[in-house]
């Protein structure tokens, strides 16, 4: 049994799934990046699997790229806000953080 | 493959002649950066050198007249993205303007610079949005705007509400770009590209199949639907719209949303229908997965959440938020119906509600600026107290609730006939219910200025010449353009006709 | 037959009975006589103070945001290197751009203050606290 297209497709799916388990349970803001950026790189598995055994071109590696870039950049612009929310609020449970609400 | 030579090099400089106004963009974000920074004494620097730099992207984006695509065919350039790019531009400049007129913006001797060069490189994104025809750079292009929008949407970072607004925003925001590109990379297994007409070529074939298919096209329209608040991925709107500062809050409900919609229109008819004929200006969805019916129960689901929401409200901000929750519900009928008349009056609608929304917003932020309340109780006697600018609200409430002789009916006027000439009747009257139960709401916010609490006499409230004359110019163009629509509705045409 | 998997399964248990298997021989061979001092941390002789799991200061993430600009431009940087010579000036001109802009940021933390580690005025003991025998 050779490792095939389908393994990696499970190991994303898996890994899209935890994140977006980890998105909805963790109440801390920082875990709830952590479950996003499970989410990120199990698309990126999903591009590299498909570039390499769909024989397909390059633009599989070049969106993976494109995505780790954009996770970082995502990454730095949650953590200033988040802080900037520490600063404010001395916590950072998402669900307390929750002043406006009818 | 990407061939790499003097080939590649000329199509890289032929591309860069149609990418004048992005280009112009980056440079203006750049510049605003760098001279925030060297002229720390002048406050507004950086406001005036985006200004600058959005005059200047206007003039060539109407140079630009050539049409066609870009970069080995990741843009294109047509009137359909000129027009939503117009319309952004428009907006944005309109924003910088009544962004000097904010009080809680310049409250506490804030600096302003960033705020000014992120409404740059945010109008960036949104250019790019406009006119990407591949999908990781419509993914692209939706990142480089939202992470602006995070970072503006909490610029009062001191003020706990706005600063919770940006979290909730770039928490959920984040959340739905990456269930977009999951779905964008399951939909590159597929089809075994990025490219719009690609895809399209691929799923004309009708042997894939259909569950990848239909997850992954609802998992990059939540993405999309995300931007342009339909239900159910709209729960951030009124949050975010209550909490961020009213510039930024009028900014996305209209910049944003016309990138939303920009993409959405092109990838829904790009990538899943093909037109009938040549001749004919329908659309039709491949077999396989009715995305009319999915789109039509969006557009229900949005519209109806949203007006029943805003009947509740007491917050206007917030009030203002559902109502355009309603309208980008409005606008996705349009889509629903998949014709060139639907398509029409989409724009129309937009180029609309464009004036009317900022007007509502502008008056909410100089009404707030003098009582520091956005509560609809604080509204009570503002028709007395500054006359004119209550005169003006009333006409952008109206405008908002379809009333003529207003700009909004016109855009509900189009929208209602195209869709009923494509016989989606029970679309339509649904549609319609739900305006009789906006103008309940939009009554409620006049009934304060006007009918209740005319006893009280509290002095009137002062405003400056330049921000009366602002309101005026904005309410005058909603009557305008609601008696004289033609030669909009001419220039729309003539956008619609490049989508074929 | 062995697949690809049971390679990499066989890896896996011979390591962890390598390690296993050290650790347990050793416990068995050594003589246990543990005190106070065998037992506490050592760092270079310093004695230590508090414990270690303290929280970082979030300074640390101002900087960690910077690193981050440069750390993602390699990523960029790599594809662009390896056809560097095919490309020519074009993507050279481009890149340095890329990168002008990425220095922009730097520059920008740099000129807001952000990289300066803004350390609390030290107290500095004045003599009369510390001579007590005069107070009286």
């Amino acid at each position: 049994m050779a490792i095939g297209l389908n393994h990696y497709l499970i190991v994303s799916a898996i890994l899209f799934a935890l994140g977006i388990f980890g998105i909805i349970t963790r109440k801390n803001a920082i875990m709830v990046l952590m479950g996003l950026e499970l989410v990120l790189n199990s698309a990126n598995i999903n591009f590299i699997a498909f570039s390499k055994f769909g024989g397909l071109n390059i633009e599989g590696h070049l969106a993976a790229i494109f995505v780790i870039i954009l996770a970082a950049a995502e990454a730095a612009v949650a953590l200033a806000i988040i802080l900037n929310i520490y600063q404010n609020w001395r916590n950072i449970n998402v669900d307390e953080i929750a002043k406006m609400k009818e | 493959m990407i061939d790499i030579g003097a080939n590649f090099v000329s199509e890289l400089y032929k591309s860069l002649g149609m990418f004048i106004p992005e280009t112009v963009l980056v440079v203006t974000f750049v510049v605003a950066i760098i001279m925030d920074l060297i002229f720390r004494k002048y406050k507004n620097i950086a406001a005036f050198t985006v200004l600058a730099g959005f005059f200047v992207t206007g003039y060539t984006l109407f140079a630009c007249n050539s049409s066609g695509y870009a970069f080995s065919q990741t843009i294109a350039i047509n009137p359909f993205s000129q027009f939503f790019k117009f319309i952004i531009l428009l907006t944005s400049i309109i924003i910088v303007i009544i962004s000097f007129l904010s009080k809680e913006l310049y409250a506490e001797n804030r600096k302003v610079g960033e705020y000014y060069s992120m409404i740059a490189g945010m109008t960036f994104g949104m250019f790019l949005i406009c006119s990407s025809t591949n999908l990781i750079l419509i993914y692209l292009a939706l990142e480089t705007m939202s992470l602006s929008s995070y970072v503006l949407a909490g610029y009062t970072k001191e003020v706990k509400r706005s600063s919770e607004a940006s979290l909730k925003y770039v928490i959920f925001g984040a959340i739905s770009s990456g269930i977009m590109i999951y779905g964008i990379s399951i939909i590159f297994g597929l089809t075994g590209s990025f490219d719009l007409l690609a895809i399209n070529a691929k799923i004309a074939t009708g042997n894939l199949s259909i569950a990848p298919l239909l997850v992954s096209g609802i998992m990059i329209l939540a993405g999309i639907g995300y931007k342009i608040s339909a239900a159910p991925f709209h729960f951030w709107t009124p949050d975010v719209y209550e909490g961020a500062p009213i510039t930024i809050t009028a900014y996305l409900s209209v910049a944003s949303k016309a990138a939303g919609f920009a993409v959405l229109i092109r990838f829904v008819l790009l990538a899943f229908a093909t037109p009938i004929s040549q001749t004919q200006p329908v659309w039709q969805v491949f077999a396989g997965i009715d995305w009319k019916l999915v789109l039509a129960i969006l557009s229900v689901l949005t519209m109806t959440l949203g007006n029943l929401s805003a009947i509740w409200q007491t917050n206007i901000k917030r009030l203002l938020a559902y109502s355009s929750i309603a309208h980008a519900g409005y606008m996705l009928m349009g889509l629903v119906i998949m014709t060139s008349a639907g398509v029409l009056a989409i724009l129309v609608y937009f180029f609309m509600y464009m004036l009317m929304n900022l007007g509502a917003f502008y008056i909410v932020m100089l009404i707030a600026n003098k009582t520091g309340s956005e509560e609809m109780d604080d509204y009570i006697g503002i028709g007395y107290r500054a006359p004119i600018l209550a005169g003006c609200m009333v006409v952008f409430l109206l405008s908002l609730t379809g009333i003529p002789p207003t700009a909004g009916f016109i855009g509900k006027l189009y929208l209602f006939m195209a869709v009923i000439d494509a016989r989606w009747i029970w679309l339509a009257v649904i549609g319609v219910l739900n305006s009789v139960v906006s103008l309940f709401y939009y009554v409620k916010v006049m009934r304060n200025m006007f009918i209740r609490g005319t006893d009280k006499t509290e002095e009137p409230l002062q405003f400056s010449r330049v921000s009366i004359v602002i309101a005026l110019i904005l309410a005058g163009a909603n009557i305008y353009f609601g008696l004289w629509f033609e030669p909009i509705v001419r220039w729309v045409n003539e956008c619609v006709k490049s989508l074929f | 037959m062995l697949t690809d998997f049971g390679i990499i399964l066989i890896f896996f248990i011979v390591g962890m009975v390598f390690v296993a298997a050290g650790l347990i021989t050793n416990m068995i061979l050594r003589p246990s006589h543990p005190n106070k001092v065998k037992q506490s941390t050592y760092e270079c002789g310093e004695e230590a103070i508090g414990s270690p799991w303290i929280l970082f200061n979030a300074r640390f993430y101002l900087i960690a945001l910077a690193f981050l600009i440069f750390e993602v431009e390699l990523l960029l940087l790599f594809p662009w290197a390896v056809v560097f010579k095919e490309l020519g000036w074009f993507a050279f001109i481009a890149m340095l751009i890329f990168a002008f802009i990425l220095l922009l940021g730097l520059f920008y933390d740099w000129a807001k203050g952000y990289l300066d580690w803004d350390k609390p005025e030290p107290i500095i003991p004045k003599m009369k606290d510390l001579v007590i025998w005069n107070k009286d």
